[in-house]
């Protein structure tokens, strides 16, 4: 599968990380490492992953960058100049090309690109694709993995963003030794950016919930829906100010909801145990669920755990910028 | 070696990506660095899973009820594993960054040089 055009892409992805690496300012670094994400989002909906690419362009490209701003405004986006010294980057070059070079004698092993029979796609990928459809009801194939075949794994990654939450909260804390310093609480005064946010904020948050909604039939899910929805309250935190969206989502708030999700989830999961079905078996919902059957037992509790999902993502993303932005002290942002 | 250049672009961009967090002294190139490596990581999932003239994981509304070709269909099992693999990269990268902040609140630098050269005058 040489197509032209994802050959092309590959090679303009390998020239933006070597200038993302190269320029000596950090913020047009930044800013080209997220046109570098946005360019992989187009390989991959090329290789027919849609919904990697869809979380690719609100993660990668959307929300990581932001990040990056948001500790970049606050800090310094220059370089110091190094006296060059070529000996470590020269012995470090030698390392990686000695690695590259082990790794490439690998390469006959890989199956070639686009290969139907290749060894990862026959096994359970096969057993997956021919019945996910028939013992779920869910088309798209990918939701019907990640939340019921594979939800052990998308349950502790969720998890894991919780925990990467609460480190970043532990980190950052300032338990009132330190001076508040001034704070700049008066709302941002660029009318447009503040006009068309409060226009735009409701839509996005439509659709984020549209996408949490309708991951059954389309590219989309727990995931992306949570990172969009978190999109929106950054928005409104960058358009206005913190201490306006701390009235809509405190910080307090913010953490509980992040464990209510991780809870909607295990707790989902846990209820089948009661039933004498193994954990996270969601057709012994079928049971409590009036009207329905083992399959749309499943179908409807993959809605559940991606709401959950959903609800965790938001929370972490809103709460890993406003502890970047702010630096732990929630009283001004951007 | 033709057929397999994704591979070979897989491979480029992990040792660039491992390079960058080796040699580079500033620590947010550091970690440009590692989020390269996972794209590089990513990209090695995602084209293993890639079938040429397939389509994507997603069920037509036409073919629900015949019988299922798996050839048709790109796959979606290293699919889900990089879709998570994305959302929890976003998360250490902010715990990553956490970290970078913290540093430059006590040292004033995120310049590897200087953050050594000021622990050893805090130690003398």
């Amino acid at each position: 599968m040489l197509l032209g055009i994802e050959t092309l892409l590959l090679i303009l992805v390998l020239i933006l990380a070597v200038v993302s690496l190269w320029i000596r300012d950090l913020m047009s670094s930044v800013v080209v490492f997220g046109a570098y994400s946005f360019l992989m989002c187009l390989i991959w909906t090329g290789m027919g992953a849609v919904d990697v690419a869809f979380t690719e362009a609100a993660v990668g490209a959307g929300v990581s960058t932001v990040f990056f701003v948001a500790v970049l405004f606050n800090t310094t986006r220059r370089i110091q100049f190094n006296p060059l010294d070529l000996s470590a980057k020269i012995f470090s070059a030698i390392l990686c090309i000695g690695t590259g070079y082990l790794l490439m004698l690998g390469l006959s092993d890989l199956p070639s690109w686009g290969d139907p029979q290749a060894l990862v796609n026959t096994n359970v990928s096969k057993y997956y694709i021919e019945s996910a459809y028939k013992q779920t009801k869910v088309p798209n194939l990918v939701t019907a993995v990640l939340a019921d075949y594979r939800a052990f794994d998308t349950m502790f990654e969720t998890c894991v963003v919780f925990i990467a939450v609460l480190g970043i909260f532990m980190l950052l804390k300032k338990d009132g030794r330190e001076p508040l310093k001034e704070t700049s609480a008066k709302a941002n005064d660029n009318l447009i950016i503040r006009v068309a946010s409060r226009f735009m904020v409701p839509f996005i948050q439509l659709f984020g919930l549209y996408v949490v909604a309708h991951g059954h039939y389309s590219p989309g899910g727990g995931f992306q829906g949570g990172v969009i929805l978190g999109a929106s309250l950054i928005l409104v935190a960058m358009a206005f100010n913190i201490e306006f969206v701390k009235q809509l989502l405190s910080i307090k708030r913010m953490l509980l909801l992040a464990v209510i999700g991780v809870i909607i989830f295990a707790g989902w999961g846990l209820v089948p145990v009661f039933l004498g079905q193994s954990f996270l078996d969601y057709s012994a919902w079928a049971a409590l669920l009036p009207g329905t059957g083992e399959i749309m037992a499943r179908s409807h509790s993959m809605l559940a755990v991606e709401i959950g999902v959903a609800i965790t993502v938001m929370c972490g993303m809103y709460g890993i910028y406003m502890s970047l932005v702010s630096d732990g002290r929630f009283d001004k942002g951007l | 070696m033709i057929l397999k250049f994704n591979y070979v672009i897989m491979i480029i961009l992990m040792m660039l990506g491992l390079w960058a967090m080796i040699a580079k002294k500033n620590i947010i190139k550091k970690l440009i660095g590692m989020a390269i490596f996972q794209t590089g990581i990513i990209l090695f999932y995602i084209s293993m899973g890639a079938k040429s003239g397939s389509n994507i994981p997603i069920l037509d509304y036409y073919d629900r009820y015949k019988p299922i070709d798996a050839a048709q269909y790109a796959n979606p099992l290293t699919q889900i594993l990089m879709l998570t693999a994305i959302v929890v990269g976003v998360a250490t990268l902010g715990l990553g960054l956490t970290l970078a902040r913290k540093i430059y609140d006590d040292y004033k630098t995120f310049n590897e040089d200087e953050i050594l050269q000021e622990i050893k005058n805090e130690h003398d």
